[in-house]
């Protein structure tokens, strides 16, 4: 059970969500989104705050139960057969706590065995993430006293143990100093060179440009435009886009006079 | 400025309620038991007026003020917790003085369901004294009455607020524990004048203790009217200041230590990071744990009860009162057989919120899947490792204490089969009824609603407990000696008969409706 199933790449699409809705109390958070995430790619998911991106991931990704839609992962019905797709893909959840009582190396371990490894794997691999992401394989310091940059690398080591084949991040980013981002981008730039899939919601501009190969722009909890990169940006800037399809307002100056 | 406190908690306890269904409900449900408890402890404490009877309010009105002063003391730190609506570290950015913070704070506390309900009852207190002395005496037992109350809530917000700044610091958690055993150590000698007085109708001794508890913070607020009433007015301003006098030290005390609370939460650095070289998954498990899922799980619930503060503060609790508890009754040579039961049953209850004391970190067992027997009995496994060897401890102490070591076997099973019980009945509940807890510093804070909700549990619980247990019992009355033997196997194979059966359908329950735990545990964003 430490690699499961493989489908290969030309299966279909690496997760594929179809009309997923959630309803809080009166509010739509997300109101029938329909995604196809196809394998071996980079993709984005881009909205401002309050679009719908963190709703639509968990539902993804089985912690939050859509009240209608299907999410495919890998080809797995993650509402109909969840042991099986969770299996199969590294989550980092946003707005979530971690375990955040156990040290780096412990929290690895805890997630390792938890995703039915073999101890020595485990230990071997904790500590080469520990090493790579700058946590310090020897840090006897609580995950609660990390900074939030560590607390986001410590999330994404643990997505990484189990070697997925679809990785689905919230957030990867925030928070996240220059340093450790350009870190994080080198190393799923290398999962998606070796076969591997991520999406990642994000609004921060320049990366999504800088690394995805698709992007979908969400506002409103809908999808407004999807597709690869260049088919989405045409000629003009990721960010004129964006801010056109979410449609933005803009300071004129009669405003915030006393600033 | 007081008052905007007081409107900002009403401001947030209807936001909270708005579209919750089960919480208004639960609310209504606060507000009847409250209004009960105070209707009934009014007529109580009316009782000696309509009796007219001196002698009997002498000693009910400071032994039964006393008495609820010792529960504000107590059930918050035990079963309640306290209700913190407003979370004091939410203004610590706000440029407010101390003074300022405080009084709103305290007023704000005084407007909780708990405060309304003591005012309530101890207003009977003020009947008995009308009857007995006038208006006049009415007048002066009023004053001491509200000041009751302030006294009351004080006493609790510091305690508790006392508490969880020493059980932060790694330092301070022994102090805590001894600081816990002087709490439960004051409530004995009161436990046994009440008992002594009432088993050997000597009121005399009684009228004696309800005498020195008069001049006590615990019985002088609810004395004064009677004092006037009885012609020794020259007592009355003496016992004001003492209660003041004990108000304003123990706001001083909880406003220090909210300080130091308030600071803590914008950073605190725990302990010097050290190296350690083990290997990770040795650091996480311990020796005796299967390298696995399962092991994983109990070593990470093993770690959460002693490094998490509200866990720890849970843990440390029952230890303290389950020891205590059955040994004062021991001593007092009656009873103990009977708290035996509760406190087997109380320790189940520890679990009764167990998936939200880590809150959203949920998320990562949801994320991995794990299936929900393994979970449930994961963590019944995990708290049992500190639990079971407690429950022998409080068998064999019990054992001694009463003077007859034989019992102890049977004692201990006894222990073990209502714990087996309660967590047979609290592992259901605790995945169908889990709520968040506030991301508060303070490990005994409750959000509204969230105290009352554990005290019903507890009482449902223990009540359960004790009934499902009842074939036990009969079979330890009836065998006489035999039990003393047989005892230990028979009620073991009883408890864990039942604890199977629990864990068993609380895991299809996981199974069912993991997504929707995870919603219920994670704080409103």
């Amino acid at each position: 059970m430490t690699v499961p199933v493989q489908r290969s790449a030309d299966d279909g699409p690496a997760m594929s969500l179809q009309g997923l809705v959630k309803q809080f109390d009166t509010k739509l958070a997300v109101a029938g989104v329909d995604l196809d995430v196809p394998a071996s790619s980079f993709y984005g998911l881009l909205g401002p705050n309050g679009a719908g991106k963190t709703t639509t991931l968990s539902m993804a990704v089985g912690l939050l139960r859509p009240d209608a839609g299907r999410a495919l992962l890998l080809g797995y019905d993650v509402w109909a057969d969840p042991a099986t797709a969770k299996g199969l893909i590294g989550v980092l959840p946003d707005g979530v706590r971690l375990f955040d009582r156990l040290t780096g190396a412990e929290l690895l371990a805890y997630h390792g065995l938890l995703r039915g490894m073999d101890a020595a794997v485990v230990d071997q691999r904790a500590q080469e993430l520990l090493d790579v992401l700058e946590l310090g394989a020897g840090n006897r310091t609580l995950i609660v006293d990390y900074s939030a940059g560590m607390k986001k690398k410590i999330g994404l080591a643990c997505a990484l143990l189990h070697g997925p084949r679809l990785l689905i991040l919230d957030e990867p980013f925030e928070a996240v100093d220059p340093v450790s981002a350009a870190l994080i981008r080198d190393i799923l730039q290398r999962y998606v060179a070796g076969g591997g899939t991520v999406v990642f919601s994000s609004h921060v501009m320049e990366v999504v440009e800088r690394l995805c190969s698709h992007v979908a722009i969400m506002s409103a909890g809908a999808i407004r435009v999807q597709g690869t990169i260049s088919a989405v940006r045409g000629k003009r800037s990721l960010e004129d886009v964006f801010v056109e399809v979410v449609g933005g307002r803009t300071v004129t100056g009669s405003e915030l006079a006393w600033l | 400025m007081v008052v905007t406190f007081v409107r900002l908690r009403f401001r947030i306890l209807a936001n909270g309620l708005r579209g919750q269904g089960s919480r208004v409900a639960l609310f209504v449900l606060g507000a009847v038991i409250g209004v009960g408890l105070g209707v009934g402890g009014w007529f109580v404490f009316a009782v000696p007026g309509l009796a007219d009877s001196e002698r009997a309010a002498g000693i009910l009105l400071p032994l039964g003020g006393g008495a609820l002063v010792l529960g504000w003391l107590f059930l918050p730190l035990v079963f309640f917790g306290v209700d913190e609506t407003l979370d004091p570290a939410r203004f610590a950015l706000l440029p407010l003085r101390r003074r300022t913070l405080i009084s709103g704070l305290f007023a704000a506390s005084l407007t909780g369901i708990p405060a309304i309900a003591t005012l309530v009852a101890t207003l009977g207190m003020v009947e008995t004294t009308r009857r007995l002395g006038g208006l006049g005496a009415s007048t002066v037992a009023f004053v001491g009455v509200v000041l009751g109350v302030l006294l009351c809530s004080a006493l609790s917000r510091a305690v508790t607020s006392a508490f969880s700044t020493s059980l932060r610091s790694r330092r301070g958690r022994d102090l805590a524990t001894i600081a816990f055993a002087l709490v439960a150590a004051l409530l004995g000698p009161l436990q046994l004048a009440a008992l002594a007085g009432a088993e050997h109708a000597d009121w005399d001794r009684v009228a004696d203790v309800a005498a020195v508890v008069a001049w006590t913070p615990f019985g002088a607020p609810y004395t004064v009217g009677l004092d006037v009433a009885e012609g020794r007015a020259w007592a009355v301003p003496i016992k004001l200041l003492l209660v003041v006098a004990a108000i304003a030290g123990l706001l001083w005390w909880w406003s220090s230590t909210l300080e130091r609370a308030m600071v803590g939460a914008a950073g605190s650095s725990r302990r010097l990071p050290t190296l350690d070289t083990g290997l990770p998954v040795a650091r996480l498990l311990f020796r005796w744990l299967p390298r696995n899922r399962f092991g994983a799980l109990v070593a990470r619930d093993v770690r959460y009860w002693w490094r998490e503060t509200r866990r720890r503060a849970t843990l440390i609790t029952f230890s303290v009162v389950g020891i205590f508890l059955p040994v004062m009754l021991a001593l007092s040579g009656t009873g103990a057989s009977a708290t035996l039961l509760f406190v087997g049953a109380v320790a189940a209850i520890n679990l009764a919120n167990q998936f939200g004391f880590e809150g959203s970190a949920y998320a990562a067992n949801v994320a991995a899947g794990v299936p929900g027997r393994v979970e449930v009995r994961s963590r019944a496994a995990g708290f049992s490792v500190y639990v079971i060897p407690l429950l022998l401890v409080i068998a064999v102490v019990v054992g001694f204490v009463s003077g007859s070591p034989a019992s102890i076997p049977s004692s201990f099973g006894t222990l073990i089969a209502t714990y087996g019980v309660g967590l047979g009945i609290i592992l259901p509940t605790s995945v169908r009824a889990a709520y968040a807890l506030p991301d508060s510093t303070n490990p005994f804070a409750m959000s509204s609603g969230g105290g009352l909700a554990k005290g019903l549990l507890t009482f449902a619980a223990i009540l359960g407990a004790i009934i499902a247990t009842l074939p036990v019992q009969l079979a330890a009355y009836l065998l006489g000696d035999v039990w003393l033997w047989a005892g230990l196997p028979v009620a073991v194979a009883y408890g864990t008969a039942a604890y199977l059966l629990g864990s068993r359908l609380a895991g299809d329950l996981v199974d069912r409706r993991m997504p929707e735990l995870l919603a219920a545990v994670s704080p409103h964003r």
